[in-house]
């Protein structure tokens, strides 16, 4: 008989309403055994106590429904963005608040690299700088021979010096659409879209394929996770080719890997049939650390970019409507094709419009091929409102909602996005327990950082940057917040019944945090210490 | 980098169903004695002739022509570097772009990339059902805006004749060339030039002798223009041409020259002499006029 671990803490929230709190937890063969005192496992043989998380809290391990892998291997590159944040070995990188915090700390950087190496930065946000744009004159003071490419937090613009301009042939003979000019016909440094990048990256060695399916980066993956509490966690549009496999399984199997990952392979522009063939034969190749099978549709862009699909009014801005990276008609097509062959869908929808035309085309496949237990998941949901929610409700269709961006795009919305009016009903959490859909929130890691407390933190306070409440009747309470990235996440990839709450039965994955999630001010609950994780019984300290 | 010759990228648009993989089994089919490679999204309705098929495996067909057809994958930007590092790097290469893409947003790579020449971009309309696609809703936008950046646009399912109110919209939207696909004896001269790679020393390979439908035009001199002077003839080159390339001495070295439609691209290159190739229509246009229109280079 395996041995049986029982581990004391301070405080166990379970999140099973049968006993919300207790003080031990028992753990054999990865599993729990038993909540509830000292003596919870004493019927099931002798037990042997670890008082190592004593003085803890431990919550189920939390599950991240939205996020990349390549949210850890981003770190190889120099951080460049706004606000603070950990990498995954937990060192605090200091946000970059003005252009010339960028320079300074970025010539610190430089110092580290070898004098033959490129310096490549990531996570820079404009949108929060006032003033002259960020040019190669600025990345020119970091070096003149050194070329340096700076990534935008949106991945379809970056920032070159000089250098980088004279590798790719960029000079004031150039007339390519993206590769922006000043007034002196000369490039400024900013290029715009994959096409005018491409040539940067090819000489540079940025290599976007690196960031996901490398050892590497699935270790620093994992990483990330467990500095967040996480414990499951998706890779919500995996590009990894057949061959990855052995990859994932080899470095996920490893009793040191921290985390359950749930690859979600993208389907956009693969053939229906294929691409549903594929994800069913992945889904036999699962173990309890790898979980395959799902797919991921794209359907609009993003609403700061201006490309999602909005329904009327529009943006404030009188700006175009946005684009759609599937055809409506794709959409239906992929969508009809995997409800029949029993393959679940996660649906990137930004704009009502886009919300609207996932769930028409679900509501469609389902006539023709009922399936009850499908629970498809619109990703993002940012612009619906209490009608499709009611919608989502009657169809089974459950929804992860993009909850950081109340705070990090609030004021955005608000003012220069979809206006006042629809930013109050935003991401709404509130209407959509309210309506009775599953529910989950999510970071879109790298997009903004992984860290289902600061999530939750969003969902119940509903804060923007510039301090106000945006739409205080989408407010939910802690309790429906530390639900939605446990249990609610948990039930968007099926694994519902294995984690999500800490119960006999399930893995031992648990997130230990230094104090108590529903005690402390829910202004607060950003700020909870989070010591490490437990995964399958191993204790992961940060 | 510079020994290779630059790769060719042409991209073929258009939506669902308009008949971009016809168009690319013709164009696998054809003698046009290139090394083409072909990057699509999936093999799904990719229908070559057995016969032509030397093997398959995994993502890539490859044909008894020399041509390759390959699925792209996720990321088509990695595909295109690793289109570029292929040894022998192929004559070149044809993207398909998904239905609802922007052709403009790949195309715009070959302008980008010093490795990369300007191929243009083939749209394909549905002779049928584009004006209605065209005013839908939620995707008219987007079907419009493919013809905007068009270098040339092929009509399929034209049933014999280009209905006059579809040639209307279309011409107000594009200046690009209008071609019947039906017409097209071949469509290689039209998507790739139909010159032999290695430009004038090959010859108009084929093209303009073999089909009487084409006019090919080819010049080798010693002509030095400045770029403002051969941008500005570029400019006022007669209607017709749609596809122009070659080198050009300039006084600051010489300039590789691609012509599609409407569309100019001017890169750095290295030539000892002027060399320039041209083909259009013979309906549409003749060799004297080019020749006397080039001529204006000279003076």
């Amino acid at each position: 008989m395996a041995p049986i671990t029982v581990f004391q803490a301070r405080k166990i929230i379970t999140m099973d309403p049968n006993r919300p709190e207790a003080t031990h937890v028992a753990v054999r063969d990865g599993r729990i055994l038993a909540v509830g005192g000292a003596d919870c496992a004493d019927q099931w043989g002798p037990v042997q106590h670890d008082h190592s998380l004593a003085d803890a809290v431990l919550m189920p391990g939390m599950v991240e429904g939205h996020a990349h892998m390549m949210a850890g291997a981003m770190w190889k590159f120099a951080y460049a963005g706004y606000h603070d944040r950990m990498d995954p070995q937990g060192k605090w990188w200091r946000g970059k608040p003005d252009i010339a915090t960028v320079v300074s700390d970025l010539t610190d950087y430089a110092q580290g690299l070898p004098e033959d190496q490129p310096l490549i930065g990531w996570g820079l946000d404009p949108i929060f700088f006032t003033g002259e744009r960020l040019s190669r004159a600025h990345l020119d003071q970091i070096s003149a021979t050194r070329p340096i490419a700076i990534m935008f937090s949106n991945f379809h613009l970056m920032c070159v010096n000089s250098a980088a301009l004279a590798l790719a042939g960029y000079d004031h003979t150039t007339n390519v659409e993206g590769v922006v000019k000043g007034p002196d016909g000369a490039p400024t440094g900013e290029l715009q879209e994959m096409a005018a990048m491409f040539p940067v990256m090819r000489r540079l060695g940025m290599d976007f394929r690196g960031l996901s399916q490398t050892e590497d980066a699935i270790e620093s993956y994992g990483a990330v996770c467990m500095r967040a509490g996480v414990t499951t966690v998706t890779d919500l549009y995996s590009q990894m080719e057949d061959s990855d496999l052995a990859v994932l399984q080899a470095v996920t199997g490893r009793s040191s890997y921290p985390a359950r990952l749930v690859p979600v392979l993208g389907v956009a522009g693969a053939d229906p049939e294929t691409a549903a063939a594929r994800a069913q034969a992945l889904a036999r190749q699962g173990t309890d650390k790898l979980r395959l099978g799902a797919v991921k549709l794209m359907t609009d862009g993003s609403i700061q970019g201006w490309t999602a699909r909005v329904k009327w009014p529009g943006y404030v801005g009188g700006q175009p409507n946005g684009i759609w990276n599937m055809a409506p008609d794709e959409i239906r097509r992929m969508v009809a094709t995997m409800q029949a062959a029993g393959v679940q869908m996660h649906i990137h929808v930004n704009g009502d419009e886009a919300s609207e035309v996932a769930i028409d085309a679900i509501e469609e496949a389902a006539r023709h091929s009922p399936w009850a237990g499908a629970r498809h998941v619109l990703q993002h949901c940012q612009m619906m409102g209490p009608d499709q929610f009611a919608r989502c409700a009657e169809l089974g269709i459950c929804t992860n909602i993009f909850a950081n961006h109340i705070w990090y795009f609030g004021d955005q919305h608000a003012a220069l996005t979809i206006g006042e009016d629809r930013a109050q009903r935003m991401d709404g959490l509130r209407a959509a327990l309210d309506a009775g859909v599953h529910a989950a929130i999510h970071s879109d890691a790298p997009v903004t950082p992984l860290g289902p407390l600061f999530t939750a933190w969003c969902a119940v306070n509903r804060q923007t940057m510039s301090g106000r409440v945006l739409g205080a009747a989408q407010c939910v309470s802690v309790a429906e917040a530390l639900h939605a990235v446990t249990l609610g996440a948990a039930y968007t990839l099926k694994m519902d019944g294995e984690v999500g709450s800490i119960e006999a039965g399930k893995f031992a994955d648990f997130a230990i945090l230094g104090e108590d999630p529903l005690a402390v001010p829910a202004q607060a609950l950003k700020d909870v210490p989070v010591l490490g994780t437990v995964l399958g019984g191993t204790v992961h300290l940060a | 980098m510079s020994a290779l010759p630059r790769l060719p990228l042409t991209v073929i648009g258009g939506y669902l169903g308009a008949g971009k993989t016809t168009l690319l089994n013709r164009l696998l089919s054809e003698p046009h004695g290139q090394k083409i490679m072909v990057m699509v999204n999936d093999f799904g309705a990719i229908n070559i002739d057995a016969a032509l098929i030397e093997r398959a495996d995994g993502d890539t067909l490859s044909l008894t022509n020399g041509c390759v057809c390959c699925t792209m994958g996720n990321d088509l930007f990695m595909a295109l570097g690793d289109a570029l590092d292929r040894r022998p790097r192929p004559d070149h290469l044809v993207i398909e772009a998904s239905g609802i893409a922007d052709p403009a947003k790949i195309a715009m790579a070959a302008r980008a990339e010093p490795d990369m020449a300007y191929g243009g971009i083939a749209v394909v309309v549905d002779g049928e059902n584009w004006p209605k696609l065209a005013d839908d809703p939620l995707i008219g936008a987007q079907m419009r805006g493919q013809v905007q950046v068009a270098d040339v646009l092929l009509v399929s399912k034209t049933g014999g004749a280009l209905a006059p109110n579809l040639a209307v919209r279309l011409a107000a939207l594009s200046r690009a060339p209008l071609l019947d696909l039906a017409d097209l004896p071949q469509v290689a001269p039209v998507l790739l030039g139909g010159m032999a790679p290695d430009g004038v020393q090959g010859g108009l390979q084929g093209v303009a002798a073999d089909h009487p439908a084409y006019v090919g035009w080819a010049h080798e001199g010693a002509e030095r223009l400045e770029r403002p002077a051969l941008e500005a003839l570029l400019a006022a080159r007669p209607a017709g041409i749609y596809r122009l390339k070659g080198h050009v001495l300039s006084p600051d070295g010489a300039l590789e020259v691609h012509v599609v439609g409407p569309t100019i691209d001017i890169k750095p290159a290295q030539s000892d002499s002027t060399r320039v190739v041209a083909i259009g229509l013979a309906s549409q246009i003749d060799r004297e006029t080019i020749a006397a229109w080039w001529a204006n280079a000279a003076a």
